[in-house]
């Protein structure tokens, strides 16, 4: 049954159905920030990778994966909007989607964090304002939890409300989604040249395994 | 990381909500089972 017959079953007014205001225009921003803000952390650590010639580690991948789940989530909400077919069932299952993207991260992370918690060990890689970047990445997790967190805790207002067709700010929705699947797709050139044809990355990469594999290396 | 690429570009399609949370689970299990892998294999180490 779809989700409006299931709330129309129950006496439930949807309240996606008189959506708008100003909470909807700070929760449809609020998610392209969440969408633009994990494309710029994954944008750095394409920095750091070819930069300053850091492989990431198959912990480091997962933490990206994490990221992309949980943004995906978002996404789900935001193009549902865009469609006007957004409902209130269908703006908790994209913030479900993010939680459980951001909890799978956050995993990692932690279990990274606890690899280098001995006193004294350095470390993966170079700290970034005094902090690795698993740490950083396990702040930005908790601080995903918080979001998905106070937008449960304000619905039913706050779904989301997306601008009219042809608009500027339509224009920049769109521009930053394709920003984040565009970062996607480098990620996926990556793996590939860190992976080669091995099923998983190796536990310490120094070297991208592809290029190694075609140039007998 | 070739699946979350589909997914996202479903998402952007507007395909079938079900097909889309149905990869998204298989993405997630993937991810845990990668985790799995990484947390329990054998490290290359010698002292």
């Amino acid at each position: 049954m779809a989700d409006g017959a299931v709330d129309a079953a129950r006496g439930i007014e949807d309240p996606a159905s008189s959506r708008g205001g100003m909470w909807g225009f700070i929760t449809y921003w609020g998610l392209h920030a969440w969408v633009l803000a994990y494309s710029v952390v994954m944008l750095s650590a394409f920095y750091i990778q070819f930069v300053k010639g850091e492989f990431p580690c198959p912990l480091c991948m997962l933490q990206r994966y994490g990221m992309i789940l949980a943004t995906i989530g978002a996404l789900f909400v935001i193009m549902q909007a865009r469609r006007g077919e957004l409902t209130t069932a269908r703006y908790a299952q994209g913030l479900g989607m993010g939680l459980i993207g951001v909890l799978a991260g956050a995993s990692v992370s932690v279990r990274q964090i606890e690899l280098h918690i001995l006193p004294g060990d350095p470390g993966y890689g170079e700290p970034f304002l005094r902090l690795h970047l698993y740490t950083w990445a396990f702040v930005t997790f908790a601080i995903v939890m918080i979001y998905v967190g106070v937008m449960l805790i304000l619905m039913p207002r706050g779904i989301p409300h997306a601008p009219a067709v042809g608009t500027t700010a339509r224009k920049l929705s769109t521009a930053i989604i394709w920003i984040f699947i565009g970062v996607v797709a480098a990620n996926v050139i990556a793996i590939i040249f860190l992976e080669g044809f091995a099923p998983v990355l190796p536990d310490d990469p120094a070297s991208y395994h592809l290029i190694d594999q075609l140039t007998g290396r | 990381m070739i699946l979350l690429l589909v997914i996202a570009l479903l998402v952007w399609r507007g395909i079938n909500r079900g097909v889309i949370i149905t990869l998204w689970v298989v993405g997630i299990v993937a991810v845990i089972g990668l985790f799995r892998f990484h947390v329990t294999s054998m490290l290359d180490l010698s002292f």
